[in-house]
């Protein structure tokens, strides 16, 4: 065989297919090809909800709140970060949190959600704006000053100014008031409400609405609720304000009842059972790093001192440890000593939270805001503020809210209440009440350390030891370090504080 | 596929044709005339032709000719060029002269054009496909350490098959990928890392997969070309800024038999290097007692440190007496058992190579097999190359050539990383715990350990990730010369393979407790054509000036797909399919697609054989920009000056001199799909709590933090790289002694990188221009002949340098720190800062007083809390070097390659774990002993000043050992070692022994690699990157550790 072609014919043939090479050849047509098939560049509000809502859940679930469980003593470090941070050695790396959960996932989320629907679809701005509220109230009461009205402009602002605490929640120039975002939320869903079915799509329902199942009532109770708890986070410092949100709450409503005020309508995020499904307390303590805490020794003292029926509710007996830390007649428990050093005992003799916090499989839901908290808020404007209610009936209906969460029976909280008189009853100077309400509180909040430490850096209560073997503050902390990510950034805005200044609401 | 067998076709066809064609065959031998010594390596090659080969050994060649006519070239470096004119005669001797002057070397330049080394203005380096051929080490990448100036390589560990990490001339791209072009036969191959960073709960956390140069065996290799700058690979166009590696397979193109068939094996040992020294004193427990369950616990309720009793005190329950399946257990040390963790691991070897020239014709078929048992369980790496190459002229003169390049490369890996891996536990094991001797999992199979970590033994053979590559490199050319000064070629080639990855994770593990099947499939495609026309004239314009055009047009598509499902909690322990499982945490695609349009043209001048001017210009066009801006040109410019020759310089002493310089300009496109801002989908957290989506089967997107490249303050442009390089070439005593220097600068400007932003902004990152990164620095590569005695002994150095100063200049107004995309820990994070050079590591610094000396808690007599994002680490080495030397007499053959690698730091999470745990020999030494920190005790005095105090608080070792942080700047270590890289010994047997036997050529040779090292300043061998290759250097996040190789090869010629 040979490949022979004669010469010239051969010339030629290749200039015309280099001719037609050429003429044939597009080159717009072929390097078109840079949309991406990996990702979208719209999406439906149905797939953003979801993800605000169960990253609000997460944030507050995960480290900020397993720090703040720490600080306040609901649970004690055994190892890795636990361990170190319940010294207060806190070196200000809150990237994930900062920068991956509060602004770049759930803030952004909202603020897209907002964008997307401002004004076409009032039921997801509305709610999204609540849930922007909500972020941003718990990184102004974590960091202090955090950036607010010049935030999440993108590269409208590529150095947001810190906005102080004060205006944060109190508005300012320029800058509206946590109130008035939660007001404009209620409004858009207000708008929602009026508007007749079918007239907007897509609308919140069951699937992408985890918390009410796309009943926007239950939303307006939630921004009623946010309204109570921002209030009642500035009532030291602006006694006024607070006074007067929480009447407008109550106008719409005796009791709070425009608010939450049924365990039932908590919003609570429910999570699930499957691995990564599961909320973040299991996905830390059971699944990731089932070493690294225990329950707090000072907790359950403070839970045994008090015979609180909540204590099996809450954490899980010991019955093989021959030196438990409580012998109760709910069972024998064994805690750790904020900031110890000391060998733990074995798991097996670990006092650890139950279901009620972690659910059976990782499914229990993070308890945002509840009905516990709106009689416990107003009994506390009623004892300070002077704010309609009876402050030891309020109180009273705190502790009963919150024992029914844990799953107490009725007949068991009544025996509890027939048999303790003096701990479910105000008593003294308003001084020892709000000690009351405040430590009852505190004890309903386990699983949410964010709000019992906000409770604590307000009044002092309840009177809590530092840690033991504390290193770097001798104090419990009052505020978290700026992370290093926004320090990099964004530093020259960046107020100079140490983790033991007060924030503005702090008494 | 198709492609495939159509190559193959032709390949038979061309054979065929060859076979038949009108020949006859002459044979000769080739002398030193001065010496009368046979000269190996002469090329003889047929006049006007391309038809050739080489003398061999002792002289002697045979090439097949004409039938009549035609004259035979012999030229060889060093030596003057001689004319034979063919007449009927079938055995030639010829004596050539030594040509003082010249000196002379073919090389391949960009697009695979083979140049005369004396012609460039800008610095290459050869290396031959021996060297890095049967060198104990299958990744050709690990085979070129210490060998070529200009380039640092680092391995990932010493695992089978684990990734290496290659830079030449620094780090010229701030987020881009930093590593060379890889080229096969004149086309872009892959070298990506392709690393599967962990599945669901990821980071930190991962086999070491492969580099796909990996793929390549060595053995395959006929020579390497490495293009260091951007001058050599402008043509490359943008994917080479980080110079290329050209790599020329075997063709059969030098052989000069009809038929050659080589044997050849081999066998090695690889041993763990570089294990720190432990201590043997202390065993397990907290505080000098060793606390159990109720006292009398099993061993696993104890404390995982070494801080426990000295052996030999009274054995009690409180003192170390422990219980393991309810049995008293001795407290004793057991020195070996962290390095018996570590096997001895076997690397074999075995390969056919055919190769054949009919002088028309040439063809090779090479079959390779590697099997790698690595130093752990889990550790396999086996593979197998077919590569089938050839190429032949038409009687029309066609000319065609193509190869087809197999490879099989099935690679198992353990988990490495801080995230649990069994490298991650070994620091969790106490000096009295029986590693070996104790089972590692129950009866059920399930994990055996302490709670929440994983037994190391179970699991390297329970968590661990398979890949099976099948890959395909094809190229085909076809070339003809349309008139004598014009010839057109067009050549196109395919790279393309598939990775089938499955990581699994018992049911039971402590990192994925439910079990865990990741299973992802990656396809990659590589399709390069390009046209090159060559136009030649001599004695243009005026006399002795000739010039070489070459204009040419080039497509390239990448497309690159991956698909994959995360699948948990397993329901059958042990069986690892989807099927098994309940929960799909993850699964879904990534897809590329990326084109590029390149037209260049590349005009060479050359004056007297002394003056040389070259210039290129290119042009592409790339997909991923925005097509505003995707048509970019850049140009570059390089002159070469042989002064020797210009001045008649003829001295035997000073034999050559050349001067040569370059400035050029390498443009670079964008990564596909970064013009967009794109919603992803939803999932927080890390290892240690996380949120994936669908939630409850609810699918979420969130807002990506990427802001992309078109945006309201920039729309994205190409980014450029620009150098100028000045470089010296020497030769004495008739070039005996050589020396090449080069000096080079490169300025990378307006890169194209995500620039960080205020995370309060809701966006992390977004897509611009901005940003320059320098680079300046110096190589150096020397040889020398010491002997050359006229009884055979001869000696050869050849050694070469390199130091390289890189330096971040700017990043954008604003920003002086950002991130280098890759996974970290959080704290120790690799980044770039203006001012420093680039890949420091921003961690944790214990806090100091303005003297320098370490605050002190006076509460605790221990370092105050470090202060974070502190530049501690900087992985940059101050400058290294290698040096072999080869020694040869008669048929034997030394040579050893020792080399030096000063400064790079590194961050040793394996030391820190190792030293908080009380398991390091440091940590025995005077245990009993209180120490006090040196330091100083800050004091407020009254008016509001602060004043120190010398810190006088003692605290025992437990406290100074597990205090100093995990990821602090006392983990940092400089990572200076000196190594004994290679040594081999050689012996080919003597002709005249072989003459009974079938065999053409029979050699020996045992060979070693890591024999020896030396680190002063880190108690390990600090050739360790746990990210594998990529641009995060410096860190060992509790990775494995490297490996020592020796063994035997075995090669015969038939």
């Amino acid at each position: 065989m040979n490949v022979s072609i004669p010469l010239p014919r051969l010339r030629y043939a290749a200039l015309a297919l280099a001719g037609w090479a050429a003429a044939s050849c597009s080159p717009n047509k072929f390097l078109d090809v840079n949309v991406s098939p990996n990702n979208p560049t719209v999406v439906q509000p149905t797939v953003q909800l979801p993800t605000i809502t169960v990253g609000t859940a997460f944030v507050v679930g995960n480290m900020l709140g397993r720090d703040a469980d720490l600080f306040i003593q609901h649970y004690a470090g055994l190892a890795n970060q636990p361990f170190t941070e319940d010294k207060y050695a806190i070196s200000g790396n809150y990237d994930n949190e900062w920068r991956g959960d509060l602004y770049g996932n759930n803030l952004n989320g909202a603020q897209t959600l907002i964008a997307s629907t401002q004004g076409t679809n009032p039921a997801y701005s509305g709610i999204a704006k609540l849930l922007k509220a909500y972020n941003f109230a718990l990184a102004t009461d974590m960091w202090g000053d955090v950036p607010y009205s010049q935030a999440l402009q993108g590269l409208g602002n590529i150095h947001p100014a810190f906005d102080r605490q004060q205006d944060i929640y109190e508005g300012a120039t320029g800058i509206q008031s946590l109130f008035d975002l939660v007001r404009e939320g209620l409004s858009d869903l207000d708008k929602a409400t009026a508007l007749p079915a079918g007239s907007v799509s897509p609308v919140p329902s069951a699937a992408d609405d985890f918390v009410y199942k796309g009943v926007l009532s239950k939303w307006k109770k939630m921004g009623n609720m946010l309204l109570l708890k921002f209030a009642n986070t500035i009532s030291s410092k602006d006694p006024a304000l607070a006074t007067r949100v929480i009447n407008e709450v109550l106008a719409k409503g005796a009791a709070g009842s425009a608010a939450i005020n049924a365990n039932a309508d908590d919003f609570a995020v429910p999570f699930g059972a499957a691995l990564g499904n599961t909320n973040p307390f299991y996905s830390y303590n059971v699944t990731n790093r089932p070493n690294d805490q225990m329950a707090s020794t000072r907790f359950l003292d403070s839970l045994a001192a008090n015979k609180d029926p909540r204590l099996p509710k809450y954490f899980t007996t010991t019955p093989d440890n021959p030196t438990p830390t409580e012998k109760t007649t709910y069972g024998n428990f064994t805690g750790f000593e904020n900031g110890s050093s000391a060998t733990a005992p074995v798991r097996a003799n670990r006092s650890l939270y139950t279901t009620y916090v972690l659910g059976v499989a990782g499914e229990a839901p993070v308890r945002l805001l509840t009905n516990f908290q709106r009689a416990f808020i107003l009994a506390e404007s009623a004892l300070r503020l002077n704010t309609a209610g009876d402050a030891n009936a309020l109180y009273q209906e705190g502790i009963r809210r919150s024992m029914e969460e844990t799953g107490l029976s009725t007949t068991e909280i009544d025996a509890y209440f027939a048999a303790n008189p003096n701990i479910v009853t105000l008593q003294g100077t308003n001084i020892r009440k709000l000690n009351q309400i405040i430590t009852q509180k505190w004890i309903a909040w386990v699983g949410n350390g964010y709000e019992a430490w906000n409770d604590y850096r307000r009044t002092g209560f309840p009177r809590l030891q530092p840690a033991l073997n504390v290193s770097f503050t001798p104090n419990i902390p009052q505020r978290l370090l700026y992370p290093p990510s926004e320090v990099a950034a964004n530093g020259d805005n960046i107020p100079k504080v140490v983790i033991s200044d007060k924030v503005w609401w702090a008494n | 596929m198709k492609k495939q067998v159509l190559l193959t076709l032709l390949l038979l066809v061309t054979l065929f044709h060859a076979v038949l064609a009108q020949t006859r065959a002459v044979s000769g031998r080739v002398t030193d005339q001065k010496t009368g010594e046979g000269l190996p390596g002469v090329t003889v090659l047929l006049k006007g032709t391309t038809n050739g080969t080489s003398s061999n050994a002792d002289g002697s060649f045979t090439l097949t000719v004409p039938q009549v006519g035609g004259a035979l070239v012999f030229s060889s470096v060093g030596m003057n060029t001689v004319e034979h004119a063919l007449g009927s005669e079938t055995q030639f001797n010829v004596g050539l002269t030594q040509n003082s002057r010249e000196l002379s070397e073919v090389v391949v330049t960009a697009l695979g054009i083979e140049k005369d080394k004396r012609t460039l203005g800008y610095a290459t380096q050869e290396i031959q496909g021996a060297a890095v051929a049967n060198k104990s080490e299958p990744n050709v990448v690990n085979a070129l350490q210490g060998k070529v100036s200009g380039v640092n390589i680092t391995g990932s560990s010493g695992l089978a098959g684990s990734s290496t990490n290659i830079n030449i001339r620094g780090i010229t791209s701030l987020t881009g990928n930093n590593q060379p072009l890889f080229v096969v036969d004149g086309i872009p191959i892959s070298n990506d890392t392709d690393r599967t960073n962990g599945g669901a709960a990821g980071t930190l956390y991962g086999a070491q997969t492969a580099n796909r140069a990996a793929d390549i065996d060595p053995e395959n290799i006929a020579n390497i070309s490495i293009l260091k700058g951007p001058a050599a690979a402008a043509l490359y166009g943008s994917r080479a800024s980080s110079g290329a590696i050209l790599i020329t397979t075997k063709s059969g193109a030098n052989v000069n038999r009809k038929l050659e068939v080589v044997v050849n094996t081999g066998f090695n040992f690889q041993t763990v290097l570089g294990l720190p020294a432990f201590q043997n004193d202390y065993g397990q427990g907290s505080g000098g007692t060793n606390t159990t369950s109720a006292g009398a616990g099993n061993i696993f309720t104890g404390s995982t440190t070494s801080w426990g009793p000295r052996f030999g005190t009274t054995p009690t329950y409180a003192n170390g007496l422990l219980l393991a399946n309810g049995s008293l257990l001795p407290y004793q040390a057991y020195p070996n058992n962290i390095r018996d963790f570590y096997k001895t691991g076997t690397l074999w070897t075995n390969g056919l190579q055919l190769a054949g020239n009919t002088g028309t014709s040439n063809f090779s078929l090479n079959v390779n097999s590697t099997t790698q048992k690595g130093i752990t369980e889990s550790s396999t790496l086996q593979r197998t190359n077919i590569q089938l190459g050839g190429g032949t002229t038409l009687q029309n003169k066609i000319r065609l050539t193509g190869s087809v390049n197999f490879s099989q490369t099935d690679q198992l890996a353990p988990q490495t990383g801080n995230g649990g891996s069994a490298f991650g536990t070994l620091a969790a094991v106490p000096r009295s715990f029986d590693l070996q001797g104790q089972p590692y999992q129950t009866v059920t199979g399930a994990n055996l350990y302490f709670p929440g970590l994983d037994n190391p033994n179970y699991n390297l053979l329970n968590s661990n990730t398979a890949s099976s590559v099948t890959r395909f490199i094809n190229v085909a050319s076809i070339g003809y010369d349309f008139f004598p000064w014009l010839s057109v070629v067009y050549r196109a080639g395919l790279d393309t393979y598939t990775d089938r990855r499955k990581q699994i994770a018992a049911i039971s593990s402590a990192r994925n407790p439910t079990g865990l099947i990741f299973q992802d499939e990656i396809q990659y495609a590589e399709f390069t054509g390009d046209l090159l026309i060559t136009a030649k004239k001599e004695n243009i314009f005026v006399d002795k000036l000739n010039a070489t055009l070459l204009v040419g047009q080039q497509t390239n598509q990448r497309k690159r797909n991956e698909q994959y499902v995360s699948a948990a909690t397993l329901s059958q322990p042990g069986f690892y399919n989807t099927i098994n499982a309940a929960v799909f945490t993850g699964s879904g695609e990534t897809n590329y697609t990326r084109r590029l349009l390149g037209y260049y043209a590349d005009l060479s001048l050359a004056y007297n054989n002394y003056l040389f001017l070259e210039g290129t210009a290119r042009v592409d066009q790339s997909s991923t920009l925005p097509t505003s801006n995707r048509t970019f040109l850049y140009p570059s410019v390089s002159a070469g000056f042989v002064f020797t020759d210009a001045f008649n310089i003829d001295s035997d002493f000073f034999s050559y001199g050349k001067i040569r310089g370059n400035v050029a300009m390498v443009g670079r496109d964008a990564d596909a799909y970064v013009l967009d801002s794109y919603y992803i989908t939803g999932g927080q957290g890390n290892n240690v709590a996380n949120v994936t989506f669908p939630f409850n089967n609810v699918v979420g997107f969130r807002p990506s933090t990427m802001i992309g490249g078109v945006n309201s303050l920039n729309v994205l442009k190409p980014e450029f790289t620009k150098s100028a390089e000045v470089g010296l070439n020497l030769g004495f005593f008739n070039n005996r002694l050589t020396l090449d220097a080069t000096y080079f600068k490169t300025v990378s400007s307006n890169q194209i990188i995500p620039v960080t932003i205020a995370p309060t902004t809701g966006y992390s990152s977004f897509y611009t221009n901005a940003g320059e990164l320098d680079n300046k620095g110096i190589e150096i590569l020397a040889t020398a002949s010491p002997v050359r005695s006229a009884s055979g002994f001869t000696w050869d150095i050849t050694a070469n340098y390199t130091r390289i100063r890189n330096l971040v200049v700017s990043i954008y107004p604003g920003v002086t720190s950002s991130t280098i995309p890759g996974s970290s820990f959080i704290g120790s994070v690799p980044s770039y800062v203006v001012g420093q050079p680039y890949g420091v590591i921003l961690g944790q610094k214990k806090a100091t007083a303005p003297d320098g000396q370490y605050l002190i808690n006076p509460r605790t007599g221990l370092w105050v809390t470090e202060l974070s994002s502190q530049v501690t680490a900087n992985p940059n080495v101050d400058w290294q070097g290698g040096i072999t030397n080869t020694l040869g007499y008669k048929g034997l053959t030394f040579s050893f390659l020792f080399d030096a690698i000063v400064g790079g730091d590194i961050l040793s999470f394996t030391q820190a774990a190792y030293k908080s745990a009380g398991v390091l020999q440091q940590t025995g030494a005077d245990r009993d002993q209180p120490r006090v920190i040196p330091g100083v005790i800050a004091v407020a005095n009254a008016d509001g000043s602060t004043s120190y105090r010398q810190n006088n608080i003692q605290v025992d070792a437990q406290s100074y050992w597990s205090n100093q942080g995990l990821q602090s700047d006392l983990n940092v270590y400089d990572g200076t070692h000196f190594t004994l890289r290679e040594v081999s010994l050689g012996y080919s047997l003597p002709k005249d022994l072989l003459t009974r036997t079938p065999f053409g050529s029979a050699s020996i040779s045992v060979s070693g690699r890591n024999l020896f090292y030396y680190a002063p300043n880190a108690n390990f061998f600090p050739e360790v990157n746990t990210q594998g290759a990529g641009n995060i250097r410096g860190l060992d996040l509790q990775g494995a550790p490297s490996v020592r190789s020796y063994g035997a090869y075995l090669r015969f010629t038939f």
